[in-house]
């Protein structure tokens, strides 16, 4: 199973690797802001998405939009500060299978993954 | 009515509440918030790195975190067991925790709290000005050893 990993905070996208290593996924690549994250799903069609909402370029609203464009069939977990109720809704509307509100602790990640990859 | 004072006490309240999630949740140490203060523009409460978030929408103005080298390693060390960081690592990490900050304030401000991507510097710019008309609030934390600074300047 592949992932790719979209955070515009190099640090957070260290941690979010991390704290996923236990899951094996084959980590096919990271992205610092929306359009670069397309590019890598049209090219490689990873199976999971982590989606940061805030970045330059293009933000992750948009970015989710397209990435459900090309490849609909990927898994994306939301993990963002924007922790309003209007936000994680309209993510799941537009295609997200998870959401999580920063700060994301290592406990917060596997529950959220466990269930995304339906590892209970 | 919503007076100067309870507003000043609402709005560094939820900052304060934000910072300390923070803090907990990912270290299981909470930060000791100081007595907050209403700031004069003409004295910036710096410290060597800070992440700057501008805020829209409903709000208009901006909030920073600023804070030692050391506070910021000590997180990324914690993070991603990386014992000794670069200068980038360091500003990323003050613009990362200025962003989730600022973003948890939404639970309570809604949708319309529009907040930038972080704005990440070391020291402190010739160039840095902030706008004179609005209110500037101070809000000074401590996490184990470490001194910083929240400042908020929002209409």
């Amino acid at each position: 199973m592949t992932l790719l990993i979209v955070d515009d905070s190099s640090v957070m996208r260290r941690t979010i690797e991390k704290h996923l290593s236990d899951y094996h996924l084959d980590i096919i690549g990271t992205a610092g802001n929306g359009r670069d994250a397309v590019q890598i799903v049209k090219d490689k069609r990873p199976d999971v998405v982590t989606l940061d909402i805030t970045m330059p370029e293009m933000d992750g609203l948009t970015c989710l939009e397209n990435i459900m464009e090309v490849h609909p069939q990927a898994k994306v977990m939301i993990i963002t500060a924007l922790s309003d109720k209007l936000t994680g809704l309209q993510a799941l509307d537009k295609g997200a299978r998870g959401f999580l509100y920063k700060p994301v602790s290592p406990e917060d990640l596997t529950k959220a993954f466990d269930k995304l990859l339906n590892r209970n | 009515m919503e007076t100067k004072q309870s507003k000043f006490e609402t709005t560094c309240q939820l900052f304060i509440d934000s910072v300390n999630n923070y803090f907990e949740h990912l270290t299981q140490t909470p930060a000791e918030a100081g007595v907050p203060y209403l700031k004069e523009q003409d004295n910036l409460m710096l410290k060597e790195f800070t992440g700057m978030i501008g805020i829209s929408g409903s709000r208009k103005g901006f909030v920073y975190i600023s804070g030692n080298q050391q506070m910021y390693s000590d997180l990324i060390e914690l993070f991603v067991g990386l014992a000794e960081p670069t200068t980038e690592d360091v500003l990323d990490m003050a613009g990362e925790i200025s962003n989730v900050v600022s973003g948890n304030v939404r639970e309570t401000y809604g949708s319309d709290f529009m907040i930038s991507v972080p704005i990440v510097f070391e020291g402190r710019p010739k160039q840095l000005k902030f706008p004179s008309e609005i209110p500037v609030y101070v809000i000074p934390i401590k996490w184990k050893s470490h001194e910083a600074f929240v400042v908020i300047g929002l209409e």
